[in-house]
């Protein structure tokens, strides 16, 4: 645990020290908001709520999915299958901590950065433009912290599992590309779930992709509460769970594949 | 001027000739560059299903403007791959660029020829297809002028985003690093043109307006391909300034690209 929290420290120093991307980054997620925003207003055209999402709602959850971008990855990553690639996956193989906790701290402290500075900069900026619906209550922050990060959990441990593609295909990129696009389609990023068609969105239900953004997204709104909320995060616990399962296993007969030329 | 082609044709030849060596993982790549933008309009294909149209425009409307950026963006993307500013980015990083200047051939021919990422075949597919179900749905009255106007405005669109690649590259000469912010007008840009202009608000309208002129490119064009009336009551000639703009735009990058260049210092590796 001590040798985490290190590793975790030394990525947030990593990733703190590219300050000019940072704020690059967030300009680029602000400007994105924006458009996208405007998008919803025109789609809205005057209703105050369409299946049981309301304008400000869905700008709130439209800015907030601008401002997890980067915590959460949303767009993939891609450094897992590129060890793989060079052969410097073999030193981290002898390493004593698991692969798959090793890559967790390294991801968590870049994650923790972003949060703070393309997170929550991020929808500060935004309130100045469109109003924003916050949780009203303690509990109800409580809840969405909790949602956001087994949320944050669900998409690492999807990325593990898409970059260990790279064991058996040398176009792990090109797979990686298209399964991104899956969940960024899937998970609620690029239109709040609720907005799609009933048939597309219960098909969405039933991968794990809703788990990583969208779930949290209806407790940060209050649209879930009691038995629904619990049922809700215990989704999200078991697509996590069954990530972990599914990864570990195909790790297993990744490295049993691994040939490494030395040099 | 013919040699300088001639010798573009040659290190474009090469070019295709390295990325055709992996047949399966090229068209693997193109499959998948060709899905992921296609997941963008396939969202608002779906939520236009709930909300039937947005600001006035149907499904099918949407589609063309979507349609008709897209293979205008991937052409473009394809022909300025070596201007792309991540690329770019890299020339200027690790020094290539002292190589490029010691050639008795032209500095842009060379930037020109250096990439051409055939991949990008799946963005114009897409674009296309979308095209097409756009074109096949909408009750178009074909006029001559109607017709001649398409390749009109797929050159234009081309010439002005290639215009913001060169400006994206040559900001590089100064900061060395390639400048994300140019993604808002590039990548950005696309998705600004793939909606009615109308949707968006008095300040950003009017940034694509006056100072980077979007709006004449697709929007207006559109306009008038579709017989749609003018809810901002611009003069008549409006759908036909989008070759102006392109040029001009292309004019304008090209010499801030001398003007660049003439400043280059070598990183010195």
């Amino acid at each position: 645990m001590r040798l985490f929290l290190h590793l975790v420290k030394l990525s947030i120093l990593e990733q703190a020290t590219y300050r000019t991307a940072l704020v690059a980054g967030l300009a680029t997620n602000f400007f994105w908001g924006l458009f996208r925003a405007a998008v919803i207003v025109a789609l809205y055209n005057g209703r105050s709520e369409v299946n049981g999402l309301t304008l400000e709602g869905a700008i709130t959850y439209i800015a907030v999915g601008q401002a997890m971008i980067a915590f959460l990855s949303l767009f993939g990553t891609f450094e897992l299958m590129a060890t793989v690639y060079s052969g410097s996956i073999a030193s981290d193989l002898i390493r004593p901590t698991p692969l798959f906790f090793l890559w967790m701290a390294r991801d968590l402290g870049h994650s923790l950065v972003n949060l703070v500075i393309r997170g929550v900069l991020l929808l500060g900026v935004f309130a100045l433009f469109y109003p924003i619906a916050l949780p009203e209550t303690p509990l109800g922050w409580g809840w969405t912290a909790l949602s956001l990060i087994i949320g944050w959990l669900v998409s690492y441990a999807w990325r593990f599992l898409v970059n260990l593609a790279a064991f058996w295909t040398p176009d792990a990129r090109g797979i990686g590309r298209g399964a991104f696009a899956l969940s960024q389609l899937a998970s609620g990023f690029i239109i709040p779930l609720r907005l799609y068609p009933e048939w597309f969105s219960h098909l969405c239900y039933l991968t794990p992709f809703p788990a990583m953004f969208n779930t949290g997204m209806e407790v940060f709104l209050g649209a879930l509460s009691g038995g629904q909320l619990v049922r809700a995060l215990g989704v999200q616990l078991i697509w996590f769970l069954g990530l972990v399962l599914l990864s570990q296993w195909i790790l297993r007969a990744g490295i049993r594949r691994l040939v490494i030329q030395g040099g | 001027m013919r040699r300088q082609f001639s010798l573009y044709l040659r290190l474009i030849s090469i070019q295709l000739r390295s990325q055709m060596q992996f047949r399966a993982s090229f068209w693997t790549d193109v499959m998948t560059t060709g899905l992921l933008n296609f997941s963008y309009f396939f969202s608002t294909y779906l939520v236009l299903q709930r909300f039937g149209s947005i600001a006035g425009w149907t499904i099918a409307e949407m589609a063309f403007l979507y349609g008709m950026i897209e293979i205008s963006f991937g052409a473009m993307d394809m022909i300025f791959s070596g201007f792309d500013p991540d690329s770019f980015s890299r020339f200027i990083r690790q020094g290539l660029l002292d190589q490029v200047l010691l050639r008795p051939v032209s500095v842009a021919v060379q930037v020109f020829g250096s990439a051409f990422v055939l991949r990008r075949l799946g963005r114009i597919t897409q674009g296309a297809l979308v095209l097409a179900f756009a074109l096949i749905n909408l009750p178009v009255h074909w006029t001559p002028l109607k017709l001649g106007l398409l390749p009109v405005m797929w050159v234009s669109q081309i010439m002005a985003m290639g215009a913001l690649f060169m400006v994206g590259s040559t900001l590089t000469f100064w900061t060395v690093q390639r400048v994300e912010a140019i993604n808002i007008l590039t990548y950005g840009g696309v998705e600004v043109m793939s909606y009615p202009m109308t949707i968006y608000p008095r300040w950003m309208r009017g940034f694509f307006t006056y100072l980077i002129p979007f709006i004449f490119l697709n929007y207006y064009p559109a306009l008038f391909i579709l017989g749609k009336p003018d809810p901002l009551g611009l003069p008549a000639f409006t759908p036909f300034l989008a070759p102006l703009v392109g040029g001009a735009m292309l004019f304008l990058a090209s010499r801030f690209w001398r003007l660049g260049l003439s400043h280059y210092q070598s990183t010195g590796t």
